[in-house]
């Protein structure tokens, strides 16, 4: 039944897709050659193949998730086609990589559950990992993200988001009992025993150590905000996400006082005008480009996106800002469709987490279904200037191998949640 | 644990309804606005394809041209800081001011006129162009004008009309820039306090001082209650109102003496009483009637041109808003608040030397397309009618005594009769006054009118008069000197 939904589903997303790439073909023929349609073939056929491993693997998984997925990778490859052929075919080959991370979830993980036995080591990979990326990471926009390993670039951020959610899931599932008893009472707030806030702190000193070391406000919030979001679940008390409000605020001003790239991020969010051909200009160019694209946008491939020499107007255009590139060519039309498709995604993995019977599967797809919601919004939001920017970016759009593959690493989770609960259900 | 999952699927519709908020406001309502900033150079990269039209001067020298470089026309201007504040850039980085910004449609091509004409080309495959704009800037007026201020190594500005017609013949602003390379020098251009980028003609506000005399005079002499033999007095070289003093230029008392001596004398105790009796209603009626409280209808942006009149906490305040008589007063001399641009104070000139008539200002004399064709012709248009022929007249001649024995004799010269008001404002500070000269030649023929401030000028106020003379002497055609 669900695999037949999504089938169903599936094939308005092959021709939007194909359609896509006709679009792109016919308005850059100059500069491009006919390769566009077969990248549209490949696409649809990749995520047939992978349909027709659900329907083995784990048939009773969410229906929608997947043809919503589906949908955001081609826009994703379709802009970056756009931009620049050679990278979309280095997306592709992230995206396969992605999707075989994606089949060996699905594949040998079926019972996800035993992860439950080695949160603590998985949590302690995802520590290690962005220790590495600290001592060995390189520089790039005055935030330390990347590694370079062999003649790869990876973000070890992407993946440790995956695995500290994980051990959060775990953990807090074993904890909430305690973290949900009052002890006693700060300024009419109900708080467990002092004892037990200690992981609280302890998140918050990473987050802000992640913050000072790695210079990013950005995924410094991501996984601050993961984590209030899972303790509030496992506790369904105000009292963390206010403390942790109350904490990362003060942490946040701080860094405002003490650290250049914050305070520049939040001048220039503040009015970017001033500067706008110097630190201003990457978020002024966005607007202008946002602007431009008005209700319905210029038409794919039909937008102002390079300089003659082939050269992107906006640095970071196919990562970090490739929201500016969908809202100009496909308007505010294209730009609130991509959002829904978020919602969308985000509403099926809330779902998800409110129908699964276990604790674990529950704070494990509220964990994944929050840090989806919170990585668009602080991407999206910066790009349009509502927050101030920080470079992370836009889940299953934005070019980069280790966003790709950590995705759909997620993504498997959660369809491996929902097969277990609908399976259930059925059996 | 559901209802906290609910309540986080809730935040997060409200956090991408917040994002929803603001893309509808960036494309929708704030989209022409970023359009339009003059940093947004996307159109300009875009029109870069286009060979763009010339910008050429009254007599075809060349003031704009394109250079083509990796298929896209750049732009260079030979004549490198000629009138460059009206001429203004068309770079991709900076944008774009001045009528490269307002002739845009035209140079690339764009507007409507030429738009028959590339359609045909591009379906004959022949490469777009745009249309050419000739100005009425006359050079050797211009370079005059400029020269005379580069002399004398002061800031300050000058503009020349056609008494007839309203074309600007000149429109000095110094400092000025090199339009071929501000890219490179765009930091510090942008930090100098002598703000060379700004147009000092259509922009820069200037206390009129004894040069406002003109638009007071002017209702004095149309209420009927003043002819230029009404007799005055000044025994003090002061007068008192409201126990305000307000103060001659020298604090020396003129005596007996009519009207027509206190304008060429400029007796400020004596224009002190004509603006009390006269009230701020009449005076500022006749600000009004000579186009104060609006942009001048030139063809620059309209950000590039400031309204005259009077400002209060650097915001134009509107005719009817409350001032004491001691208000008025300062006002009727020129002081209060008024501030003015040389354009307007030219345009008061054109109008007194044209009967009355103040005529409309224009520096783009036609748009042709690259045949050659002329797809527009500037005609003159009447702006409005300030004054009667008859008012304009008696003004003629109480000029023509300014400069022959007043205040204006640094501008008199043998060739021509030139008619003017000087005005020196006080500006505060350690700076020296500014200093004006507004007028018009041949008085008894009407030609050319000009408006020239200096700033920081000496202390009497004489350095904008012979810069008038020699600027009027050029635009008649004549030697400068006395």
């Amino acid at each position: 039944m669900e695999r037949r939904r999504e089938l169903v589903n599936f094939i308005p997303v092959a021709m939007l897709t194909l359609i896509g790439f006709a679009t792109v073909y016919a308005a850059r023929s100059a500069q491009i050659d006919s390769s566009s349609l077969s990248y549209g073939l490949l696409f649809v056929g990749l995520f047939l193949a992978v349909h027709l491993l659900m329907r083995m693997a784990a048939p009773h998984a969410d229906p929608y998730l997947l043809p919503i997925t589906a949908l955001l990778s081609a826009m994703g490859i379709m802009m970056i086609y756009r931009i620049d052929p050679a990278l979309a075919a280095a997306q592709t080959r992230w995206l396969m990589a992605g999707l075989a991370l994606f089949a060996a979830i699905v594949i040998f993980l079926r019972d996800y559950r035993k992860l439950d036995d080695y949160i603590y080591l998985l949590g302690i990979v995802g520590v290690l990992l962005l220790a590495v990326t600290i001592v060995a990471g390189k520089e790039v926009n005055g935030a330390r993200l990347w590694m370079g390993i062999g003649g790869l670039s990876i973000q070890p951020g992407e993946f440790s988001k995956v695995l500290i959610t994980i051990f959060l899931a775990g953990y807090l599932h074993s904890k909430r009992e305690l973290l949900s008893t009052t002890t006693w009472h700060l300024f009419g707030l109900p708080m467990p025993a002092l004892k037990h806030l200690g992981p609280l702190v302890t998140m918050w000193g990473m987050s802000f150590a992640l913050l000072l070391l790695m210079n990013d406000l950005g995924t410094s919030l991501l996984f601050f905000g993961i984590f209030l979001a899972m303790t509030y679940v496992a506790t369904g008390r105000m009292t963390y996400p206010v403390i942790g409000g109350v904490l990362f605020s003060g942490g946040a001003v701080l860094a405002y006082l003490v650290k250049a790239t914050v305070h520049t991020r939040v001048d220039i969010w503040i009015n970017p005008w001033i500067e706008f051909d110097g630190r201003g200009y990457q978020l002024v160019q966005s607007l202008f480009a946002i602007g431009d694209g008005g209700l319905f946008g210029t038409g794919l491939g039909k937008g102002y996106l390079l300089f003659p020499s082939g050269q992107t107007i906006i640095p970071a255009l196919p990562t970090d800002f490739i929201f500016s590139a969908i809202a100009e060519e496909l308007g505010l039309a294209g730009a609130t469709a991509l959002i829904v498709l978020y919602l969308l995604f985000c509403y099926r993995g809330f779902k998800i987490a409110v129908a699964a019977d276990d604790g674990f599967s529950k704070l494990l797809a509220a964990g994944i279904a929050a840090s989806f919601a919170l990585q668009t919004f602080v991407i999206i939001g910066g790009v349009i200037k509502l927050i101030p920017l920080t470079g992370i970016t836009l889940p299953f759009v934005s070019y980069g191998g280790s966003s790709i593959v950590a995705n759909f690493g997620a993504l498997a989770l959660l369809l491996l949640i929902s097969n277990r609960t609908n399976a259930g259900r059925v059996g | 644990m559901n209802s906290s999952i609910r309540k986080l699927f809730y935040v997060t519709v409200a956090l991408f309804a917040g994002l929803m908020g603001m893309l509808v406001y960036l494309q929708m309502v704030d989209a022409k606005d970023l359009a339009d900033n003059p940093h947004n150079t996307r159109k300009v990269y875009e029109q870069m394809r286009i060979q763009r039209g010339l910008i050429l001067a009254s007599d075809k020298t060349v003031l704009a041209q394109n250079q083509k470089q990796d298929n896209l026309y750049y732009r260079t201007y030979p004549q490198g800081d000629f009138a460059a504040q009206l001429i203004g850039y068309s770079d991709p980085t900076y944008g774009q001011t001045g009528l490269e910004h307002s002739m845009n449609d035209y140079l690339t091509g764009t507007a409507d006129e030429v738009e028959l004409t590339n359609f045909v080309d591009t379906l004959l495959g022949r490469e777009q162009r745009g249309a050419d704009v000739k100005l009425t800037i006359d050079p050797k007026v211009q370079s005059t004008a400029a020269a005379e201020l580069d002399k004398l190594g002061k800031r300050g500005s000058v503009v020349v009309l056609d008494v007839h017609t309203g074309a600007v013949l000149a429109m000095v602003s110094s400092p000025t820039f090199d339009l071929n390379n501000f890219q490179a020098n765009w930091q510090q251009l942008n930090s100098d306090p002598d703000a060379p980028l700004l147009n000092r003609a259509t922009q820069g506000l200037y206390t009129p001082g004894s040069s406002f005399k003109l638009i007071t005079t002017a209702a004095a002499l149309e209420s009927g209650q003043f002819t230029p033999d009404s007799k005055f007095r000044d025994d003090k070289g002061s007068i008192e109102i409201n126990g305000n003093v307000i103060h001659n230029w020298t604090d020396v008392p003129f005596g007996e003496h009519n009207f027509a001596e206190a304008f060429s004398e400029s007796i400020n105790t004596t224009f002190a009483q004509v603006g009390e009796q006269l009230g701020q209603s009449k005076l500022e009626e006749y600000q009004q009637k000579f186009g104060l409280y609006q942009k001048p209808p030139l063809e620059l942006p309209p950000d590039e041109i400031a309204a005259s009149g009077r400002y209060v906490n650097g915001q134009l305040a509107s005719p009817g808003d409350s001032m004491d008589p001691v208000q008025v007063a300062w006002m009727a001399i020129g002081q209060e608040n008024v501030q003015v641009t040389p354009l307007q104070m030219a345009m008061i000139a054109q109008a007194i030397g044209n009967g009355g008539k103040e005529m409309k200002p224009y520096a783009v004399d036609s748009v042709m397309d690259y045949n050659g064709t002329v797809i527009k012709q500037a005609s003159p248009e009447m702006w409005k009618q300030p004054i009667r022929a008859d008012t304009a007249a008696t003004m003629t001649q109480m000029m023509i005594k300014v400069v022959n024995e007043g205040t204006g004799l640094g501008a008199k010269t043998a060739k021509v009769q030139i008619a003017g008001k000087t005005g020196t404002a006080e500006v505060g500070g350690n700076k020296g006054p500014n200093a004006w000269f507004v007028g018009f030649a041949p008085a008894n023929n009407p030609q050319v009118a000009i408006a020239v401030v200096v700033e920081d000028a000496d202390e009497r106020g004489h350095d904008s008069s012979p810069i008038a003379r020699d600027t009027l002497l050029a635009a008649l055609g004549l030697p400068p000197g006395q």
